[in-house]
Order: C-alpha cells, then structure tokens, then sequence
C-alpha cells in the first residue's frame, strides 16, 4: 500500500519541566461507531452528520435506573425533552419506561405525541401558556408551578373548566452551590414555598401531589443533592404532619454532569466528575434516613437528561482547510462550528480523527466554518496533521445540541440513530432551502 | 312461612342425599321416591328425618350444619330399619321415638367427638341405636316390639301382586345381563330394599349427582365380584342380603369423596375390597353371636379407619385427603386442581426478594459451583448490565462491581437469629475459605423457617441478634466476605437457625421476571433470570384493595341494581356479599394480587359477571393468564365424559386473561374468557373494567352479541 503523504513541519522545541508522562502521541483513530463506519456514515447522510448510539443510550438509562433502583423502592425517570426531543430519541426513552418532562407547549404536544400517557407527563417551567395549562388539566398531567402568577392562573383555569388540576411547586434552595438558581420557583429559606404549598392546600381545584427541585446542571457535588432532598423531605413531612396532605412524589430534577471536560478544568471530565452512583447514594440515603414510614415513602422523580445522551451523541465532521495564523498557530477549519456544536461553548470537547495517521502531532486551533470570529471548536487541541476531507469524530455531544443548534450561514445536518443491530437510521432529514424557506412569506409588492 | 319451609325441605332432601355423600336435590328426591316403595319403612324413615329435624332445630343447633343433613340422616335410617324390621303398634311408635332421640344424640356427639380428627362419622349412629333396639327387643320381649319374619321382610312378594309390584316385578326380571340386577340389587340395599326399579332410580340419581361416584360404585361392584368369583366366599353372590352395598359405598368414599378423585385414589377404591371382605366377614361371625346383621359397619369402619391412616402421613404426596368438603367429587376434584394453582398464598410464607432493583441469578439451585449436597438450595445474585457484565472496567476493585454496596433487605418479617459483619471484603479474585459465609445475617421468620444471606460488606450489617425486622428493611450492603471471589450477594432458606445450616426448596411469592414482562408467584428464580420487585401500580391497588365494611352499588343499563358489602367470616377470608341476591364471593387480595376464590349463589347476578371479570388481577399491571375451576355445580350434561374422566385427564377448561392499557387519569382492564378443549379455543366473553384514582367506575361485559354496561358507585350507604 502506498504510504501516505504527511506535509513537513517544524515545531518549536519546548524547554519546560520535565514530566515522566511526555506528551501523549497515540491517538487512537475512531473508525467506526457502534461498528458503523464514519466513512460510510458520511458518504450516506453527508458531512457534517450527527450519529446517536442507541446502545449507549439504553445502556446509560439502565445504568442510572440501576443506580437509583437498587437503592430505594419507588423510582421513575422522566425524559427531560429539552435535552433532546427527537422524536425517536424520545421514544427510545418512553421504551425503556421513561416518562416525559417537559417545559414548553409545543414539547408537551410532542410528549403526547410520543403516546405519553397525560398523566405521565410532567410540565415545568416559567412559560406555561394558558391553552397548554388547559390541556395539562384535562389529561392530568403533572404541573410544575413556578411563579405565584402561574399559581393564580391555574387556580382561575381550574375553576372555569371545573376540573382539579395535580400539581407540583417547584422549590429553590441554598444548596451551598452558587450561584443559587433562584430565579427559579419558590424559596425555601424565606417560607415562599411553604406560603405557596398553603395557597395551594386551601385552592379548591387544586391537588398537591408533589415536590420539584432543579438544583443546578452540570453539578459536580453530590453533598448539594443531599441538601436539597433533606430540604424537600422536610416540606413533604409538614405537608403531611401538618396540613395532612401527603406529597405522592418527590422530584429531584436533573442537573447530573456528564463525562465532558468543562472549559478551564484543570483534569478532565472522566477522572472528576461524580459518577451517578454517587448521586444516588448521596440522594436516596437522604431520603431512606429521613424518617418517611416504610410504606409513606414518597416515589422519587429524576429528571436527567444530559448524562443520560451527552456520551451517546457523535458529531463527524470534516476538514475544510488547514492554514497557519499570523503568530505561527496551525489552524484547521472544520464543515462545523458553534452553529450545530453549542456546547463547545462550554466544553473542551474530545475530538478524534477518524482514520488511522501519523505519530506527528501539532498544537491546532479548530474553527468552524461561520463567517464569524467567535466561531471556535477547540481553542487548543493537540492533534495530527489533517488534510482537507478528511473525517473527524467530536465525542459527547448528545445532549442539547440537537435543541440548541442554529441555522445561521449553515442550514443544520442530518441526525443518525444507529439501533442495537448496527444498522444506521436517519432521524432527522439535513435541512433544505425549501425547509428554510417554508414559513416565508413575500409581501405582494415585492413580488 | 317460605323461608321456614325452604329450610325443612331442603334439610330433608340433604338427609336422603347425604346418604351418598350428596347434597344434589334430584338425587334426595329420588331417594324419597324410593324409600316410598316400602311404604310402611318409607313413612317411618320420613317421620324418623322430620322429628329429629324439628328436635336439633328446637335445640338451636348451628342451622348451616343441620342443613347439611348430617345430624338427621341416621334418624332417616332408623326410622327405615324400624319400619322395615318391626311391625306397627303402639310400642312401635314409643321406642321409634325413643330410638330417634338416641340417634340424634349419638350423631351430634359422634360428629364432634370425631370431629376432632376430622373424620366423619357416617352411619355408625344408627347401627349403635339399632344394635341397641334388636338386643334390647330380642332380651325384653315386654317391650313389645314385633319382628317381622325374614320371610315377610319383602312382603312385596305377598298377597295379591298390586300394579306397583307388577312393575316392580317386571323390573326384577329385566332380561339384562344377571350382574346388572344383581348392581342395581345391591345399590337398592342401601335403603333396606331389594329392587332393581329402586337401584335403578337410584342409580340414575347417583349418576346426576356425580359422574365419578358412580363410576366408583361400579368399581367397587365389579371388584367385590370378581375376589368373590375368584375365592367363592359367598356361593350366591355379593348382594347376599345387604351386605354388597358395603363395598360399592367403601370404592366410593375411598375413591371419590374423601380423598381426591385421580387414579391413586381409584387404585385405592379396588385394593380395598378384599380388605372389605375380611372384615366383613369377621365381624358377621362376630356379631351373628347376638344374632345382629352388620347392617354398614364394615364401612364405617374402613372408611374411618383408611382416612385417620391416610391423616397421619407425614406428606401427603400425590395421594390427597379432601381438605374443603363440596360434597360432590367432581367439585372437589375441579376446585383441588385449580386450588393449587391458585392458592399457593395459603401454602408458603411470603418471601420478597431481599433487594431493590433487577438482580441476575449468578448460580441457582444446584449450581456449578458451591450450591451443591446439603447446600444445593441456594441463590447467587448479582448486577449486570446490558452487556451481560457485573462491574464496571476495570473490575478489579470491589467498588467497580455493581452489586456491591447496594442494600440488602429482609426478605420477610421475622427475628433476627445471627449476626456476623466483622470479616474482611476480599480482593477481586481471592477467597476466605476459613470463614466460608462471610458477613452473614440469619432471620427467623417462622418455626422451621429461616433466611440468610450472606458476603455482606465489612461492617455494614445494621441489625443485631434479638432485633425485629420488618419486609424490605435494609438490613445491611452487599459486599464481597467469605468464599466470595467477586460481590454478589448469597441467599437462602433453611430450616434450622445456624450459620451453615442445609438449605430448603422454597420460592419467592411474588416478583417480576423476563425484562419486567411476567410476574411470578411462588417460584423459585433460575440461573441467569433477572427479577425484581414487582412494581405496584398505585390505580389498582387502591381500586381493588377492598377491606370488610366497603359497600358499593352496581346498576347496569337494563336497570338491575346489586348492593355489594365486603366481609370477613370465621376463618377470616373475605367475600363480597350481594344484599338483593345473597350472592357470595370469595376474594383474596394480598400485596401484589387480587383474586377471587370461590362464587356462590346465582350465576345471573352481576357479582358473579365481576367474579368472572376481575378473577385475577395483578397490581403490577402484569397480564393475567389463569384458568377457572371447572364449573361443575350446574347441571351440565356436557361435561359428564370430562367428569368421568377427570380424575385421569382434564381435557376442557375455561381460561382467563386480562391485559390493562393505562388511561390519562387511571387505566382500562381488558379481560378475556375462553373455553378450551384439547388446544381448540373459543371465546366466551370480554370484559372491560374501568378505574380512575378514585377506584372502580364501571365495566362492560361483552357476550356475542351483547353489551351490559355496569356502572359502580361507592360511599351511597
């Protein structure tokens, strides 16, 4: 075979400490995905392409399911739909007995959708329009009050449709992780959500079923879950001591990181982050401790989404051109940036190269393909020599990309879901001009 | 007025059917019948059933039990012997009444005194009063009781032929094979008669009430035949006076009545007629010193004496004693069968996995590996994932593994009897052969009865020798001590209290199997199943968790109303109770199940709909698949070939099944009922149960063509 051709280049010689380690040249390349070739994946779907292992998503919820079931009695999972709400994504979850968690009117009609039974479907969230608050009454589902308006509204809904309404508070609390996510609910220390817990006791057509936290995201200490669920069995013991309204469930949120290495981490994600044993640990403990009779054990809502996806999710991509910037920096620009990757806002994401290639590596700047400064993958990765077109892989993705991605420059690619046999599925068509252009209207005078 | 005559009439026809271990009211009435055919014992067996209904019932004994017949029969008789050995006259009618007292005492205290052992007490009252009469009227002949001379015994025979006798004549010289008059002869015996129109009608009735029993009557005919052919004990054969009727009626409470009908129990029936000769014979040599016949003590005996043996076994095997008495074979057998499959709850204590979450067996009972000999009982538990593996790479510390760590609960309430938790976690791949068991807990949950589980974690255990434990407390973490090369988690049943002690079979009464798709009851988990807890579904158990004092009222859409109430009885089963048509039915429900039982009472009524309907459900929402005993109460001819065969082969059953599909606020329970023969299925009916957070809001019942809409209601009384 022929060998390949590798450009010469010439690389400052650093004089630093010496370490024992060196620096890492194996790079394994990622040829396939779940056996799937990413050659193959790109020649069908296009490049760039994101690819979702439907393995590694039920693997993750089992995992965590097991983590959690093993640990305490009555435990249920909601799919957090903002996380990613592909359909077939979403569905993936219902399977495997994950009900819906969602924030928006549009996500709840998705749930339903996804043959969500209604009152399998918790609503959270600041914006709950009126018709969506209607509907959620109608088919029982779980809400999640935020705000005292929110409250009132219920309660006038309620009333003119003679319905009784199941519903939550959403709760926020110190945790001793700042910034405190106040903004969110109402406040345990100031008595706000005992005063609301109170409205809602004495509110005709309302019943309080449940109590709702969501300390954080990415959260990378496991004593905050601890705090928080004392703080929530503490309400759901004086709701039922004191105004003898048993709460039926207590739901913790999400906020589990995944295994990603946030920006300006000092060691990376795998080595640091709090696996979801711990979380659970730390969380049912708290509970099973608390002092709830055996049978008076309230179910445990967990509404995980980015560790449940993040390392599901594949971004492939390819090389758009290398060049070299004015103080000597290789750069390499990518079909791929901030548009369709997000969350390299946030992380230092893993970046593989998808075939096999040199032992020579080189400090690179990844950019994206906008027409936009800011549009940087990795500031800083060290990698080897790429040629325009060929493949690489971007790890971890899964999570919120896929609902927070922009069509800007760009339009945004296809989405692959790769089943338990290893046979490859769009689920999401690349986006065409006549998508883009489909809620277009043209005034007549400018016809 | 009504209710009074009911009771006498339906206590007297029991009186005449009990004689055959019946309460079938067609085989009373043709026994009635029958005994009429001598008027004069018929009138007297009567007079002798009436009085002393009207004694126990005066005395207030417990009315349920007179109207089984059991306190009266033997005054029947009596009063048959009396009429059919004794001339009319007026001391006749003082020492018939004397005598009846006698009777009526001796069967109540007879049927406690036997009671006891649960043993019956059959005829033996009458022959001990009748003994009592002939010994008394033979020595006094002050008494004034006249025999009637043998030769006058059928007086059937004497004077001018009468149209009845000419019948009854006709009948007698039926040109049928000689053993077929000598069976109906010998079954006419029972009522002191020698007729083959009386054994025939009697034969015909016995044949109502049950398929088996007259199969077994003509077992213990053709049996008794062929040992006397054989041996030539009585040159004119078995019917000879009254005594072959002994031993058709010793092959029926053998083979069909007290013990359940299979074919043990038909082997039974033949082996003990031979037995029946010898003591027949011996006690007719015996008793023929007071010139007494032995009349059906020869039965009684055996058949008592056969069931107490059959009572002092340590297990009763295959061979089984009938527990709950139908008095009917056929019921008895239908309910057996279906009992224990169903009724496995009274069985076993309930043990409740001894872990949260879905655990893999890692080695069943006689396993591979250590599960063997004395201690082949046992099961391994271990985490795993999709993958099949049981730790997380790299594997090669305890924590890596899944299942360690994780809690570890008592599998049902008990004592705690030991506690070791000192002993060091091994390293992955070591194992501590000096203290074998590790980190061990044993609970006594009953005598005789105990769990253990074992490698716990250093210092995990969290309760000591002496505490109480309840179902599903943490009792302490899965760890890796003891001969444990990697975690799991060890766990057994055993008989004795110590750390070490041979395991025992038992099974787990309820957890969910196959990826959560079954639930399983009273089973024993195999190598490489994954099981959990079922999860209770909070709709269903609310809705169905019926305690005594709930009342409910149904109405359908043709108006019919039933008011239902829950009770508790004596034994503490519950039932439902219909107000309007007395209607019962048994139900069970524990954690994890409701059941219905049994059902009494009218088949038309909309309890008996919701009987058939919500037959089982399983709270954990699992689909139902389960079999209704066979309904042999009704009168049914077309399952008479079933009857004759089902102690041998059960070739038609009505199933049942239900599924349940979740609803926005509550869910829908699908039900399903067919009959099956051999492996042909045709449906019967559906049925849709609809419940909501507040309970049962109503049901339809589907038929062919038809739709009944039930709709329930609660908290109305």
């Amino acid at each position: 075979m022929k060998q390949k051709y590798e450009r010469p280049t010439i690389r400052k010689m650093n004089t630093g400490l010496m370490n024992k380690f060196g620096t890492r040249t194996d790079f394994d390349p990622v040829e396939t995905i779940d056996g799937v070739q990413v050659k193959s994946l790109v020649a069908e779907y296009g490049s760039p392409v994101f690819v979702l292992s439907e393995k590694q998503i039920r693997r993750n919820y089992q995992a965590a399911v097991r983590s959690f079931k093993t640990r305490y009695p009555k435990v249920q999972f909601a799919w957090s739909y903002k996380t990613n709400y592909l359909n077939a994504v979403c569905r993936v979850f219902h399977q495997e007995g994950s009900w819906a968690e969602v924030v928006s009117g549009f996500e709840y009609h998705k749930a339903l959708g996804n043959g969500v039974a209604g009152n399998q479907i918790i609503f959270n969230g600041p914006d709950k329009k009126e018709a969506d608050l209607t509907l959620a009454v109608e088919n029982h589902s779980l809400i999640h009050i935020d705000h005292y308006d929110e409250l009132y509204l219920l309660i006038d809904i309620c009333k003119r449709i003679n319905k009784t309404a199941k519903v939550a508070i959403r709760v926020n609390f110190d945790t001793g992780v700042y910034p405190i996510w106040d903004r969110f609910g109402f406040n345990y220390e100031n008595g706000q959500a005992w005063a609301a817990i109170n409205k809602i006791i004495t509110a005709e057509n309302l019943e309080l079923v449940g109590l709702h936290c969501h300390i954080g995201t990415f959260m990378l200490s496991t004593a905050a879950y601890s705090v928080a669920a004392t703080k929530l069995c503490d309400l759901a013991m004086r709701c039922k001591m004191e105004l003898q309204n048993p709460v039926q469930y207590l739901d913790l949120g999400g906020g589990f990181p995944s295994t990603n290495t946030l920006k300006g981490a000092y060691l990376p994600g795998v080595d640091t982050v709090p696996s979801v044993e711990d979380f659970a640990e730390a969380i049912t403990n708290t509970i099973l401790n608390f002092g709830f009779a055996a049978d008076e054990l309230p179910l445990l809502i967990l509404e995980s989404g980015r560790v449940l996806i993040d390392d599901a999710g594949y971004l492939v991509g390819s090389v758009l051109a290398n060049k070299r910037l004015s103080d000597g920096r290789r750069a390499t620009i990518l079909d791929f940036g901030i548009n369709i990757l997000f969350t390299s806002n946030w992380y230092d994401h893993k970046i593989s190269v998808a075939k096999e290639a040199g032992q020579y590596t080189e400090e690179t700047v990844l950019f994206g393909p906008l027409c936009m400064n800011i549009d940087v993958v990795r500031e800083s990765i060290t990698l080897p020599l790429l040629e325009r077109g060929d493949q690489v892989v971007v790890h971890k993705v899964g999570a919120y990309n896929m609902t927070q991605w922009m069509q800007f420059i760009n339009m945004r690619p296809a989405v692959v879901l790769i089943d338990m046999q290893g046979k490859s599925h769009q689920i999401r068509k690349p986006e065409t001009l006549a998508y883009l252009e489909m809620m277009e209207e043209i005034p007549e005078y400018l016809k | 007025m009504k209710k009074h005559l009911q009771y006498y009439l339906s206590s007297a026809l029991n009186s005449y059917a009990v004689l055959f271990f019946s309460k079938n009211k067609i085989l009373g009435a043709l026994l009635f019948v029958v005994s009429m055919f001598e008027f004069n014992a018929g009138l007297t067996g009567l007079i002798g059933v009436m009085a002393s209904l009207v004694l126990v019932t005066a005395l207030n004994f417990n009315k349920e039990d007179i109207k089984t017949g059991l306190y009266t029969f033997n005054s029947l008789l009596l009063g048959i012997g009396f009429g059919t050995f004794f001339s009319f006259n007026f001391t006749f009618w003082l020492w018939l009444s004397a005598a009846c007292l006698l009777c009526v005492v001796l069967s109540v205290n007879l049927l406690s005194l036997l009671g006891k052992y649960s043993l019956p007490t059959i005829s033996i009252p009458f022959i001990i009063t009748f003994w009592l009469v002939l010994i008394a009227a033979n020595g006094y002949q002050g008494m004034g009781l006249v025999q009637k001379s043998s030769s006058l015994l059928f007086e059937l025979n004497t004077g001018a032929p009468t149209n009845f006798a000419k019948l009854c004549g006709f009948f007698d010289n039926l040109k049928i094979p000689a053993y077929a008059l000598l069976f109906f002869r010998s079954v006419s015996a029972v009522l002191f008669q020698n007729s083959v129109l009386a054994g025939l009608l009697i034969s015909i009735g016995v044949f109502i009430h049950s398929r088996i029993g007259f199969s077994l009557l003509l077992v213990g005919f053709i049996t008794a035949c062929l040992v006397n052919h054989l041996t030539g004990t009585y040159p004119d054969g078995v019917s000879n006076y009254y005594l072959g009727a002994n031993f058709m009626m010793v092959s029926c409470a053998i083979g069909g009545f007290f013990l359940i009908p299979s074919w043990r129990s038909y082997a039974w029936a033949v082996a003990v007629i031979p037995f029946a000769f010898l003591v027949l014979n011996g006690l007719s040599r015996l008793l023929a010193i007071y010139d007494l016949p032995v009349f059906s003590m020869p039965f009684c005996l055996i058949t008592i004496g056969l069931l107490y043996f059959f009572m002092l076994r340590k297990n009763p095997g295959k061979l089984q004693l009938t527990i709950f008495q139908n008095y009917s074979p056929e019921t008895n057998l239908y309910q057996f069968l279906n009992g224990q499959e169903r009724l496995k709850d009274f069985q076993y204590f309930h043990l409740s996995l001894p872990f949260m979450g879905a655990w893999t067996v890692s080695q069943g009972y006689q396993g591979e590996i250590t599960h063997k000999n004395d201690w082949q009982h046992a099961l391994d538990f271990v985490l795993e994932d999709m993958d099949g593996k049981s730790y997380d790479l790299p594997g090669i510390k305890p924590e890596d593994y899944y299942c360690f760590n994780k809690p570890v609960l008592a599998a049902g309430d008990g004592i705690v009897q030991e506690v070791i938790s000192h002993i060091d976690d091994n390293i992955i791949g070591q194992v501590n052969l000096e203290q074998n068991w590790g980190n061990t807990i044993v609970i006594k949950h009953a005598e005789h009865l105990y769990s253990k589980v074992s490698h716990l974690k250093k210092n995990s255990i969290k309760v000591s020798a002496g505490d109480k434990v309840k179902q599903d407390d943490i009792i302490g973490l899965c760890g890796n001590s003891g001969r444990s090369p990697e975690p799991h988690l060890h766990f057994q049943v055993q008989a004795t209290p110590y750390i070490g002690s041979k395991t025992l079979a038992y099974p787990f009464a309820y957890y969910a199997s196959g990826n959560n798709t079954v639930l399983k009851s009273f089973a024993i988990p195999t190598k490489g199943e994954t099981i959990q807890k079922a999860e209770i579904n909070a709709y269903l158990k609310h809705a169905f968790y019926f305690q005594p004092g709930y009342i409910n009222v149904v109405t359908d859409d043709q108006a019919n109303k039933e008011t239902w109430e829950v009770f508790t009885d004596v034994f503490g089963f519950t039932y439902f109770y219909c107000r309007e048509n007395q209607a019962i039915a048994y139900f069970v429900n524990n954690s994890n199940v409701f059941y219905f039982t049994r059902f009494y009472g009218d088949r038309k009524s909309i309890l008996f709909l919701f009987y058939q309907a919500a037959y089982k459900i399983n709270y954990s929402t699992h689909r139902v698949s389960d079999c209704y005993a066979v309904d042999s109460e009704n009168f049914r001819p077309s399952l008479w070939l079933q009857d004759l065969l089902a102690p041998f082969i059960i070739f038609t059953k009505n199933t049942y099944s239900n599924y349940i599909k979740p609803d926005n606020d509550g869910l829908t329970i699908h039900v399903e009922t067919k009959k099956q023969v051999f492996k042909h299925q045709t449906r019967i009916s559906n049925a849709e149960i609809y419940l909501d957070s507040k309970g049962i809001i109503g049901m339809d019942f589907i038929y062919k063509n038809r739709t009944l809409k039930v709709k329930w209601e609660t908290g109305l009384v």
